[in-house]
């Protein structure tokens, strides 16, 4: 087995030390940076969340492998900064006004990167305006709004709003538990997605 | 005004039809019991006052008032105070030595004289229905965070069985202490394990650390001679056999459209294991009493044709949700009053 497959494998079951072992040695033999990232490191966060989607493995499975994979990330950042390696885009994320629960937006932002997506983190209990402010300061492509009740999810809609009002030229994707398509086309909101791994897809699309 | 007639609800959960429509709610929240009750708390401890729930869930038409049967419950630090809070928040768990420093607290050490108490003011055919403070796998993430639990399964999970041994012992005792009052007619166990596509944890960690707590727990329940409900939100599809043959819930509560919409759960659930609630709390929040009412009849017809039904939301009656819309779910069992 090639050093890059057995990099994604040690990633899929979550073997943090392994991992990173892996990621200094394939640098030792030459590999570029961006060959272990896309071929190592996300090609395993890759089947992950595939396996995610089809309820073959579970959110633990999912954040220990996370773990494993920014242990990995952090070793090779200043050779993929170095080596001029860019991000796929940007996204802007964040759970809606009033609502703090965030263990559904974390799992976002872990298929995100998991894509080689760069993603502004802005915690939970955000209000419209903040999406908006982030958006244009990162010059995001996607605001990903998270929400888990019908009061907080109304929130969405205020983004939405303003983005509109603004002309931005961003896409609005939400989620979250009592968000479906049908509420995510009435607020006019470009897409929802049912878990992280699917909206970690669709992302790539905007990027491409 | 109906009387309650808790005979009704004890047909439900043993899946057969009930005399009457039958109404259930897993919890009303506080400025709901005050309006029904036409009386405030007058002290701290609500749950101390036991002839406010009892009154309150008469008006409404229940069979049955639901409180927690004493004030026990673990310390889970500052957060959990808060009101609405990260599952991810700081944990008093988090290693070994923090484990053994934590102070646990003792279900045999609290006060249950509420559930003595309350016999003065229960109506003939009135029963009390004892909820938990917290689920086994609830209390677990509370006290670790759940990022945390989820690090610990795959570095310790030794540590991790030790955790839910504490919890679990606890809650058993909390249960077997309850379902001893002949004032309460039932239990609810109530520990959310999922989320939209699936359990918080694999079913197989399911299996291994959270449901051998539960089974004890059905069997304190059981041996009191009483049925035990479980509430647990999510998707819990994989694990729906467990629940009826491995731990023999009697009954199981929270539905979601967007999951298990209550109609469909009925159909293929009816006749294993009684079927509790379930009118969509979206749908309840936002729909319009004429919506609600008609969409509720609908579903006691056919929880009055093969039993085991009793009419309520998906989840609870948090503060959220109107006056109205609550008012017309309990009108679809014949319950008509104004506030
Ligand atoms: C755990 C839980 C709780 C815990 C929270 C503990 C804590 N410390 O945070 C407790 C017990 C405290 C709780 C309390 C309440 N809860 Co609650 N809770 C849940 C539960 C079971 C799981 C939520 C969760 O953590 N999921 C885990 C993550 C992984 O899932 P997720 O967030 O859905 O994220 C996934 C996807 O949705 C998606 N996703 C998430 N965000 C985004 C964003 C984008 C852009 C995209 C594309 C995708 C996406 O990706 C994730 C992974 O694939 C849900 C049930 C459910 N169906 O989700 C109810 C639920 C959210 N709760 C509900 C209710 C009613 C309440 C209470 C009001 C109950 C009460 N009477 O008090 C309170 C409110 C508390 C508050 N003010 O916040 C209702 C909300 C209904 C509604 N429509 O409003 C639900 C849906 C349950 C139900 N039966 O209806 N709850």
């Amino acid at each position: 087995m090639s050093i890059l497959n057995e990099m994604s494998e040690a990633l899929q079951k979550g073997k943090k030390k392994e991992v990173e072992e892996l990621v200094t040695k394939a640098v030792g033999e030459g590999f570029t940076p961006k060959q272990i990232l896309e071929e190592g490191l996300l090609a395993g966060m890759n089947i992950i969340g595939t396996r995610f989607k089809a309820n073959e493995v579970y959110v633990p499975e999912v954040l220990v492998a996370a773990r494993a994979m920014n242990a990995g990330i952090a070793l090779l950042k200043p050779l993929l900064v170095s080596s001029g390696v860019q991000p796929l885009g940007t996204i802007i994320l964040g759970t809606v006004e009033g609502d703090l629960h965030d263990i559904g937006k974390n799992l976002v932002k872990i298929m995100m990167e998991g894509k080689g997506i760069n993603v502004v983190d802005l915690g939970v209990d955000v209000p419209a305006d903040r999406f908006i402010e982030a958006a244009k300061e990162h010059d995001a492509k996607i605001i990903c709004a998270s929400s888990l009740l019908t009061t907080t999810m109304m929130k969405m809609k205020e983004i939405v709003d303003k983005a509109r009002a603004e002309n931005l030229s961003v896409k609005i994707m939400v989620g979250g538990a009592p968000v479906n398509e049908e509420f995510a086309k009435s607020i006019g909101a470009d897409m929802y997605k049912d878990d992280a791994a699917s909206a970690a897809d669709y992302a790539v699309t905007c990027f491409q | 005004m109906r009387e309650p007639c808790f005979d009704n609800l004890l047909k439900v959960l043993r899946k057969q039809v009930p005399d009457r429509p039958t109404l259930f709610e897993f919890a009303l929240n506080d400025n709901l019991v005050e309006i029904l009750a036409g009386e405030r708390f007058t002290h701290g401890s609500h749950e101390d006052q036991p002839e406010i729930f009892i009154k309150a869930f008469k008006k409404a038409g229940f069979d049955y008032a639901s409180l927690r049967g004493s004030a026990f419950r673990l310390d889970w630090g500052e957060q959990g105070a808060k009101h609405s809070k990260s599952l991810n928040e700081k944990s008093l768990i988090y290693d070994t030595a923090s484990f053994e420093k934590y102070t646990w607290a003792n279900p045999e050490d609290y006060d249950y004289s509420r559930l003595e108490r309350a016999r003065q003011f229960l109506p003939d055919g009135m029963k009390l229905i004892v909820i938990g403070p917290g689920g086994v796998l609830e209390n677990v993430i509370e006290l670790t965070g759940f990022d945390n639990l989820c690090y610990m399964l795959a570095d310790e999970p030794e540590l991790v069985e030790a955790i839910f041994n504490n919890v679990g012992e606890r809650l058993v005792k909390y249960y077997e202490i309850c379902a001893s009052f002949d004032t309460v007619g039932a239990l609810v166990s109530n520990d959310d394990w999922g989320f939209n596509t699936g359990t918080m944890l694999s079913p197989a960690d399911m299996r291994k650390y959270v449901f051998p707590w539960h089974k004890k727990i059905v069997e304190v329940i059981h041996k009191a001679g009483k049925p035990a409900i479980l509430h647990s939100c999510g998707n819990l599809k994989e694990v729906m056999d467990d629940i009826i043959y491995d731990m023999g819930y009697d009954a199981k509560h929270s539905f979601e459209d967007k999951i298990f919409p209550v109609e469909k759960a009925y159909d293929e659930l009816a006749g294993k294991i009684a079927v509790l609630g379930g009118i969509d709390m979206d749908f309840v929040a936002r729909g319009t009493p004429e919506e609600i009412k008609k969409r509720c009849m609908a579903m006691l017809e056919k929880g009055m044709e093969k039993g085991g039904y009793a009419l309520g939301t998906g989840n609870s009656v948090p503060d959220f949700i109107p006056v109205q819309n609550f008012l017309a779910i309990i009108s679809c069992a014949g319950v008509d009053i104004k506030l």
